[in-house]
């Protein structure tokens, strides 16, 4: 039976330098995640919490242990620790991830919360970058919300979804035929509405395409696999599951762009959770497997009106697979009703109109935009890149091969709301926001209130300076002579609905031990 | 479903001449046009500063 898909993005931002030579990207990202960290007063000399690494096993593998690696866990100091973490009250994380900050976001339930946190999270790295501004006056330091840096190297924008355990090791460790079939050809083919567009091939000077509409397919070179800076696989089987693996598992997915455009990234989310909840209600009936997934997706994302051979013979185009799934979706109705994905009936309106959009969309041998009748350009990053590009192309009669062109494409993902191409865009009025900026804003300050996260959230913002550790599925207490810890094993539970009264009762995280011992967590 | 209302739902409609959503040549209204000349001259503005140099600027450390 299908459960609520709960949903969270891990964003890794490209970071850029200017001024000081002696900066390294590290140094920059911890200074960003700190001075954000102190404004909220987590860096009080009171604070001394620590991320728990605890649960972290990025070398076990879903699939057993010949797949893992045997290199141990991840060990660093507490020192380091406090340096390049921060639990955050919206219960997500600011990091540096070796050389990047990174902005994990809090987990949510709809793809709509999901989409708001996400920009939410765009908005605390601005906020840092501001606050850097005043360590570093004479150091100008940029952030990018994309996925390549043209020179050959790739970063995630990785997509985590809530699964039932029982359906998540039929289908991708006992039974993976049954991902071959419905959800690889999904995410393969979701490109067409999720891709965020990028100049040329992975690397400047290779032949290829001169314009694409994923920016990570060519990246991915396996189907199922452990790793995410090489060889990288459509499906991460990482065994890291943030949750009580007997009911729940996380479904970690590593193949998506970063998306600028709120309607884009929430088609993505949205329809990706419909595709999951069908996936364990076992709803698909269909064989759409793919001859070659890896080159399908390389193909499609150079040429969106390509025809792609499945494992049957059959040649459907990612517009014909994806339209199957949204038929699919469209009948779908989970076994379990209280499990059904929130804005449902929005997701496939605009998934439906997408399609639609797509098939009457008329791209010329030169990638120009001769028709967009629905106006994609509006709300798909990959076209409203290429309009953009084209523009630039036009004005100043160049090729495809001009470099400045590919100076767009990293500019296009500046966050930054006065020098960002994307900004400065919707700005003019030229796409459609979904959200409201109080909306994001909300999400700046405050855990969405139907998860776990949220009491997460509540813990660090009422009691930080009590405690001792922070992950995904544990808050930790120091008292003293004992540590406490308060399992998070369910993302489902721990909201406000559940919690709000015994917060608002507790002035220490002693009270709030008590209260809820005095109760019962539930989990 | 209460929540999916605050979106505004897209509609399938071909957009009319003078269409504010429309960036199609003879579409545009004289707001439009105007816009858009200030999203070409940003965006020149934009690449003129970066420079071709930018790109070699750029190279990052892959994360995990």
């Amino acid at each position: 039976m299908s459960i609520p898909k709960i949903v969270g993005i891990e964003q890794e931002y490209a970071i850029k330098i200017k001024g000081d030579e002696n900066l390294s990207f590290f140094d920059a990202s911890c200074t960003l995640v700190n001075a954000y960290a102190r404004r909220l007063g987590l860096r009080n000399p009171k604070v001394n919490m620590l991320w728990d690494y605890g649960h972290e096993t990025p070398y076990q593998d879903i699939r057993g242990d010949l797949f893992g690696k045997n290199t141990g866990q991840q060990i660093i100091g507490e020192k380091e620790n406090r340096l390049i973490n921060a639990g955050l009250p919206n219960g997500a994380r600011l990091y540096t991830d070796h050389a990047h900050p990174e902005y994990s976001t809090p987990e949510c339930l709809s793809a709509r919360d999901a989409v708001a946190c996400d920009k939410a999270g765009e908005i605390i790295l601005r906020e840092g970058l501001n606050l850097m501004k005043d360590i570093l006056p004479f150091t100008s330091v940029t952030l990018y919300k994309n996925n390549t840096d043209q020179q050959g190297h790739s970063y995630g924008c990785h997509e985590n979804y809530l699964m039932a355990a029982h359906a998540h090791e039929a289908c991708l460790v006992s039974h993976p035929e049954r991902a071959l079939k419905t959800l690889i050809p999904f995410l393969v083919t979701r490109q067409i509405f999720a891709g965020s567009g990028k100049v040329g091939d992975s690397k400047r000077g290779n032949p290829g395409p001169p314009y694409q509409i994923s920016q990570r397919a060519d990246f991915m070179q396996n189907l199922f696999g452990l790793e995410t800076m090489y060889a990288r696989p459509l499906i991460n089987t990482r065994r890291e599951h943030h949750a009580d693996p007997k009911r729940f598992r996380r479904l970690h997915l590593i193949l998506g762009d970063a998306n600028m455009c709120e309607f884009a990234g929430f088609l993505k989310l949205g329809s990706t959770q419909l595709v999951l909840q069908m996936l364990e209600d076992d709803f698909m009936d269909c064989d759409l497997t793919l001859k070659d997934p890896i080159k399908a997706n390389k193909q499609i994302s150079g040429n969106l009106g390509c025809v792609v051979e499945l494992a049957d013979g059959r040649k459907l185009t990612a517009v014909q697979i994806q339209q199957e799934f949204m038929a699919y979706a469209q009948k779908f109705r989970p076994t379990d009703p209280s499990s059904r994905v929130p804005d449902d009936d929005l997701i496939l309106n605009c998934w439906s109109y997408v399609l639609d959009g797509l098939e009457q969309l008329k791209l010329s041998a030169d990638m120009v935009i001769e028709d967009d009748p629905l106006l994609l350009s509006r709300r798909l990053d990959w076209v409203l890149k290429l309009w953009i590009m084209n523009r630039y192309r036009e004005g100043q009669n160049c090729t495809w091969g001009h470099p400045l062109l590919t100076v767009l494409d990293l500019q296009y993902h500046n966050i930054d709301g006065k020098e960002g191409i994307f900004y400065r865009t919707q700005d003019q009025g030229f796409t459609e926001q979904l959200l409201t900026n109080d909306e994001i804003a909300r999400f700046v300050h405050a855990a969405p209130d139907n998860t776990r996260a949220w009491f997460r959230g509540k813990c660090l913002e009422k009691f930080a300076e009590e405690m001792y550790l922070v992950n995904w599925e544990v808050v930790g207490f120091d008292q003293g002579d004992i540590y406490r810890m308060i399992p998070l094993l369910n993302p489902l539970k721990g909201t406000r609905g559940q919690y709000q009264e015994i917060f608002d009762q507790s002035r220490n995280a002693r009270e709030l031990i008590a209260l809820l011992e005095s109760g019962s967590m539930e989990q | 479903m209460a929540e999916a209302q605050k979106f505004k739902q897209p509609t399938k409609k071909k957009p009319k001449k003078e269409d504010e959503g429309s960036t199609a040549p003879g579409e545009l209204s004289s707001k439009k046009k105007k816009q858009l000349k200030v999203l070409d001259e940003f965006i020149e503005g934009v690449l003129q500063e970066a420079g071709e140099e930018f790109l070699d600027e750029f190279k990052q450390v892959e994360g995990q």
